[in-house]
């Protein structure tokens, strides 16, 4: 009786470990299975490793923000999308884009802590996420409790990204990565178009360099994009960001590269970046980027 | 015959609790990332588990940072482990910043990194002497500068 006790016990605690390493996690980030209708006869451009990898944090809704708002400069509703238009946008691809502009939107009003004007955008982030089926991961209840409340803004800030990186998550574990990178690509977007009005109400250096470093991130982005172009309403958001992209070949960045310096204080061990980081860039070029922007900006979406 | 049900049971108990055990402890192994990092604005986590090997292995990911930011990298173990991780921050081929200074053998729940330049960097995740571990990292924002 002792050894069958031992046996099935044993074999419960076996087939929980085993599970706890098995490959087929949802927790994984090693890789993920690339959808039927991309395969083909030619290979995929890049391998479907790197993707994930890639994909991590190319555009940020609070990054963005924060350096808008680091700036000192004031908070204005006038720059962000209309929520009322979330209704027009009836596709995946269109659903997929506006989730990611109506969230990098949500960063903006969070980082102001304009608690008022976030019910609109989570109610439209909630639609628009319910019509690509990850509704779930999105936690309309507590933000919206939060919002109403003024409680606790942080959490706000937290559970909002919390929710879009489950759903960025999800995506990718349900061969659906495309619809992943277009929310991406609707997040940088929108916290470009951002940059721009900004730049034009404000004239402020480092937001016109914040412009020029774009041409960086643009790189990743539109390699992560071009993975995706056998579907026609990402070949068009490539035509169209092709357009941005070739815009910003004026754009010239140089480095100088030096050692950080670890400093100790307070028992906060901070590295400190000395890398040097120069952008040259025209008014004229900033001009036309900043047109460009919103002309693209605004054929997906309109404020 | 009631013995039998007994051990039905507690073997499917020990299973389920197995099971739901480790689920929640990456959820809470988050939370307190979370509590690790304070006042930092939370942008993105990573979960790590790794393998027992040697050389030890390693969990990668790349993110994009940007110059004028100064972010905080914090790491949480589970306790169900014995691997303590480390994080490696790398720019290519240079070695940024670690939360674990071989030197000093002192290890960092979180260290920040005042960033100068924008770009893709890349984290590298390992255990401590190879060892098999499960670990949170978290990456959130300190200030702008």
């Amino acid at each position: 009786m002792q050894k069958l006790l031992i046996l099935v016990i044993s074999t419960a605690i076996l087939m929980s470990s085993c599970r706890f390493f098995s490959n087929d996690d949802n927790i994984s980030n090693d890789e993920f299975d690339i959808p039927d209708e991309l395969y083909d006869d030619k290979p995929l451009e890049i391998a479907s490793e790197v993707i994930d990898d890639m994909i991590q944090n190319v555009a940020s809704p609070v990054e963005t923000a924060a350096l808008i708002k680091g700036l000192n400069i004031p908070f204005n509703k006038d720059y962000l999308a209309n929520t009322e238009a979330e209704t027009s946008l009836n596709t995946s691809f269109q659903k997929a884009l506006g989730l990611g502009m109506y969230g990098a939107d949500l960063g903006y009003i969070n980082m102001y802590e304009r608690t008022s004007l976030v019910l609109n955008h989570i109610t439209a982030i909630k639609n628009l996420a319910d019509g690509i089926q990850v509704g779930q991961f999105f936690d309309f209840s507590t933000l919206s409790r939060i919002a109403t409340n003024r409680e606790n803004i942080d959490s706000l800030v937290l559970i909002s990204q919390q929710s879009f990186n489950r759903i960025d998550s999800y995506l990718r574990e349900t061969n659906r990565a495309q619809l992943s990178v277009v929310i991406v690509a609707g997040v940088w977007l929108e916290g470009l178009y951002l940059s721009t009005r900004v730049a034009q109400d404000a004239n402020n250096p480092r937001i016109n360099e914040t412009i020029g470093e774009q041409k960086i991130v643009m790189n990743s982005l539109m390699l992560l994009l071009n993975n995706y172009k056998k579907d026609p309403n990402v070949a068009s958001l490539i035509s169209d960001f092709e357009e941005i992209h070739a815009l910003f070949r004026d754009v010239k960045i140089t480095y100088e590269y030096n050692e950080p310096t670890p400093i100790e204080k307070d028992g906060v061990l901070t590295f400190q970046q000395n890398d040097k980081q120069t952008i040259e860039m025209s008014d004229e070029t900033m001009q036309t980027i900043i047109e460009k922007v919103q002309k693209v900006r605004n054929k997906y979406l309109q404020s | 015959m009631k013995n039998k049900i007994t051990l039905l049971l507690v073997s499917f108990f020990l299973l389920g609790f197995s099971a739901n055990s480790f689920a929640q402890s990456e959820d809470d192994l988050v939370e307190i990332c979370a509590m690790v990092a304070g006042d930092a604005t939370f942008l993105k986590d990573f979960k790590i588990r790794l393998d027992a090997g040697d050389p030890p292995p390693t969990q990668r990911f790349s993110v994009i940072l940007k110059k004028g930011i100064k972010y905080r990298f914090s790491v949480c173990n589970s306790n169900d482990f014995e691997g303590k991780v480390v994080l490696q921050l790398l720019d290519n081929n240079r070695l940024l910043a670690t939360t674990y200074v071989v030197a000093t053998g002192k290890d960092y729940p979180s260290i920040d990194y005042a960033c100068t330049k924008t770009g893709a960097y890349h984290l590298f995740y390992s255990f401590r002497d190879g060892k098999p571990g499960l670990a949170v990292g978290l990456l959130s924002l300190v200030e702008t500068m």
